[in-house]
């Protein structure tokens, strides 16, 4: 048996994840300790010690050796992780803004919650640092097992309990299917690290790596919802707790997409024949179906759910350019996508709060008595569309560039599908901008709607993101293009 | 080759596993079946660590002990089920439709 | 690995696999359907068709409080594998080792502390 060496820890690199670690278990001790009377305090020590998690983040990246390397190159921490982790951290600090009100007012468990909010997003924050099979499945399930509990949280709800089971069921099955990919993958390479996979399956081909490579990407579509896997996306959006739905759509789908450019960008580049049809159909169906489905929808969440759906079909397009800066437009388009999506759900619920209801139609006439959430939920309808200079149009046009540049057969047919499904987008969102500014307001609906501070801050910090990283987006493409480019050979296409 | 009977005995598990998940109604066994397929997942990444070092058994080790996580979550969530509603079949869960 | 039969061959094997994996389960539930006589009798259809009569319904419920405990054994009775295989070799892996195991234990302890000040652990 060789001799262990202990493997150098750079504490500097891991102490996002100490942090995180650290607040998970604090705030556990805390409920341990002071049982109910920790319910006063456990939601503003999770919203500081994730802001407390964003320091060393910054410090990294303001280092002179923003790339570090450790468990002989299983975790890897550079600039592109980094802006990830820090965009996981900051959802989930909305997150937290958005909860607060919410959960202290329902009928919740508080201390549990923020706890189980935390280890979610310690796993997110591992996943965008792992390189290796067995890092990606624990930070996977770290992040997924909190979430499900979190989609039942409120108990005696039906709806609630549906959305959990349906989120479950659903997670559980893919997981289990990828980590069947993931046997094979390994034993075929013999290896689990994404780079080793790479080299392995890069050089000779089987049935065996074909099959791993389709399971590994259905068990990842199931996750980030892409049509025909998205069934239970709607559901489980409509039924859990409206914080916990957009924490779902936002931190726990960017996830996904974490872990898929992840093994895409490391392991599969050089098995681009295997991979590019089954992206490729996965993201026009789900970009088309998204859409055609969210345009009859009368309940906002539900809307937002399909067009999340829609979204990750825009998202999954540029895997099909991966070595044509496709997988950085991804990043971009995460990024803003993220702004753009917590931003929503915070005006819907901070309308829903006084309407009880997230019905589109009683949506009308809030610009006559609510003037400021009518502006603010019309920025991020805007940007969901694509209206420079709001966000997501930035990120729309890195996923053109990159399909465009790459010039493949697939990515050109995605480019044409990508440009009508914005068209048809366009139409719904402005639907519910529509019925705010001109439809009339339902009776007795005249005094403005009070928000909240937490909610108002929230909202504030997703409207500065949408509208600064539209409008300078110079420092997140910097951030999400990697400074030295995978020593990838040309796919064998 | 040896190995090869225990990929056959895992796709046979697997392919029950999933046949499971689609068939059965009941909750219970649906999580049941899951772990059939969490198992041969199990089976592979020892029989291919047999071959090429330890790192599939502590996969395997790791698999073990997230399906148990995953099972005590689950099944909190079936009563969960049961308490409001007296039943776990899954295709009464129909509220949410759309 | 550039022509296009190649490409098709990779995906025939996806197919064959799901072809013969639907044919298959046709193949068997039709052949027992086909096979079977079908006469119905409500006798048998009971869980022990030639034995005591059976009281209640397959799905009898035991106490819920057997289930936290049972849920709490399982996790860390799962738990304990990682322990295992640094007791093996607890030299080798020296102050590192220990630390990492501390921070493993103190994590698991908390969960333990958890379900006892949240009451499950009593028998009530």
């Amino acid at each position: 048996m060789p001799d262990f060496v202990a493997p150098t820890l750079d504490l500097h690199a891991l102490a996002p994840e100490f942090v995180l670690a650290g607040v998970v278990c604090v705030l556990l001790l805390l409920d341990v300790v002071l049982l109910d009377r920790a319910k006063a305090i456990v939601g503003s020590i999770a919203g500081l010690g994730l802001l407390g998690s964003l320091v060393p983040i910054l410090t990294l990246a303001t280092s002179d050796h923003p790339t570090r390397t450790m468990f002989g190159g299983s975790y890897v921490v550079d600039s592109t992780s980094l802006l990830l982790k820090a965009l996981f951290i900051v959802s989930a600090y909305v997150v937290v803004l958005l909860s607060t009100n919410y959960i202290g007012e329902g009928d919740y468990w508080e201390s549990e919650y923020y706890t189980l909010l935390v280890s979610s997003v310690l796993g997110m924050t591992v996943m965008a640092s792992a390189r290796d099979l067995i890092s990606i499945f624990v930070a996977l399930e770290l992040l997924s097992i909190p979430a499900y509990m979190l989609a039942a949280w409120s108990k005696r709800d039906g709806r609630s309990n549906e959305a959990g089971m349906k989120y479950y069921l659903m997670g559980v099955f893919a997981s289990a299917i990828l980590l069947y990919g993931m046997s094979l993958l390994y034993g075929w390479s013999g290896s689990t690290q994404l780079s080793e996979i790479g080299r392995a399956i890069g050089e000779k081909n089987s049935p065996a790596v074909t099959l791993g490579v389709v399971f590994v990407l259905v068990g990842f579509a199931f996750k980030v919802s892409a049509v025909p896997f998205h069934m239970w996306a709607p559901d489980t959006y409509e039924g859990a707790p409206t914080p916990v739905t957009a924490f779902l759509a936002v931190a726990s789908k960017a996830a996904g997409f974490v872990a898929l450019i992840q093994v895409i960008g490391q392991a599969l580049v050089l098995r681009m024949n295997v991979m590019i049809p089954v992206v490729a159909v996965l993201a026009a169906l789900s970009m088309t179906i998204g859409n055609l489905i969210a345009l009859r929808q009368t309940n906002v969440i539900r809307m937002l759910a399909y067009s999340g759906i829609a979204q990750a079909g825009f998202m999954l397009a540029p895997f099909v350019a991966s070595q044509y800066g496709g997988i950085d437009a991804i990043v971009i388009y995460l990024v803003l996508y993220a702004a753009t999506n917590l931003g929503a759900f915070a005006v819907v619920m901070a309308i829903a709060r006084r309407t009880r209801s997230a019905e589109i139609s009683s949506f009308g006439g809030l610009f006559s008595y609510s003037p400021g959430l009518a502006v603010a939920l019309s920025v991020f309808l805007a940007s969901f569309v694509g209206i420079p200079p709001l966000g997501i149009w930035y990120g729309k046009l890195s996923v053109m560039r990159a399909l465009i540049e790459s010039q493949g057969r697939w990515a050109t047919v995605l480019a044409i599908f990508v440009a009508l499904n914005t068209a048809i987008a366009a139409y719904y969102y402005l639907n519910v901008a529509k019925t705010m500014w001109f439809d009339d307001a339902p009776e007795g609906e005249s005094t403005p709607i009070k928000v909240p501070t937490s909610l108002r801050f929230a909202v504030g910090i997703a409207l500065v993101a949408t509208i600064a990283l539209g409008v300078y987006p110079g420092p997140l493409t910097d951030a999400a293009t990697p400074e030295a480019t995978p020593a990838a050979a040309p796919s064998g296409r | 080759m040896l190995l090869n009977q225990f990929l056959l005995l895992a796709a046979i598990l697997f392919s029950i596993g999933v046949y499971g998940v689609i068939v059965r109604r009941n909750g219970v066994l649906v999580l049941m079946s899951i772990e059939l397929i969490l198992n041969a997942v199990n089976i592979n990444l020892v029989a291919f660590g047999a071959n090429s070092g330890i790192a599939g058994q502590v996969f395997a080790l790791f698999v073990i002990a997230v399906a148990a996580a995953e099972v005590g979550v689950g099944l909190a969530i079936v009563l969960l089920i049961y308490r409001n509603r007296r039943s776990v079949d899954i295709d009464q869960l129909d509220e949410l439709k759309g | 690995m550039s022509s296009a039969s190649d490409f098709l061959r990779e995906y025939l094997t996806v197919l064959i696999l799901g072809g013969v994996g639907a044919a298959l389960v046709g193949l068997l539930l039709g052949a027992s359907h086909l096979l079977r006589p079908a006469r119905r009798q409500p006798g048998k259809s009971l869980t022990y068709e030639s034995g005591v009569d059976p009281v209640g319904t397959g799905w009898t419920q035991s106490q819920i409080r057997y289930y936290v405990f049972a849920l709490l054994f399982v996790m860390f009775d799962v738990e304990a594998v990682f322990i295992f295989p640094w007791a093996t070799r607890l030299e080798a892996y020296g102050g590192f080792g220990l630390v990492e195991m501390g921070i493993f234990v103190f994590i698991l302890l908390l969960g333990l502390v958890y379900a006892w000040r949240k009451g499950v652990l009593k028998w009530v």
